[in-house]
């Protein structure tokens, strides 16, 4: 079994607070709008609400067809890897 | 630079710029497919279909780009070494 190795670990964590830092920005660009005041609008914490689970299900999905891609990249190279070793 | 090593740095290099080029990627297809809108947290099936089609084309680009860009630097080196020679 492949051990998550802490270079690893803090590899993710700090891929974990780039997101983080991200949809903030990006949702706070998207949702708010109103600067008449300090405090946030309802409609502004739904909005960003939304906005952070729908950040995540995007990242998500995109993961998913990245990983998949890569996948069918290898089957090809090891497809055409195979046909050369073939022994005649 | 030794050869091991400079393939090893060769390696490293290609790592971060697939992490640049992820992130990139993900920037690019969610400007493209999602609107900032947010009025649920769910991604719509058009969103989700354009995404997936976002990814596949972001990829496909960045192969194809890839290989001209080779291309193009491969010509420029040989075009400046007949250059050089021609003037030696």
């Amino acid at each position: 079994a492949a051990q998550v190795t802490e270079s690893d670990q803090i590899k993710q964590f700090k891929e974990f607070l780039g997101t983080y830092n991200k949809l903030t920005e990006n949702c706070f660009m998207d949702c708010v709008k109103d600067f008449t005041t300090r405090e946030v609008k309802p409609e502004e914490t739904t909005c960003s609400e939304s906005c952070l689970q729908k950040y995540l299900k995007m990242t998500q999905r995109i993961s998913m067809r990245f990983q998949e891609y890569h996948i069918q990249q290898n089957e090809a190279l090891a497809a055409k890897a195979g046909l050369l070793g073939q022994p005649r | 630079m030794d050869p091991m090593k400079a393939q090893q740095l060769a390696a490293e290099l290609e790592v971060e710029m697939m992490a640049d080029m992820y992130n990139r990627m993900t920037n690019a297809c969610h400007k493209k497919c999602v609107p900032p809108h947010y009025k649920e947290a769910e991604l719509s099936k058009g969103e989700a279909v354009c995404l997936d089609r976002c990814v596949a084309k972001y990829l496909d680009l960045h192969e194809r780009l890839g290989r001209k860009l080779t291309e193009l630097s491969v010509q420029d080196e040989e075009a400046m070494r007949k250059a050089a020679a021609g003037t030696s």
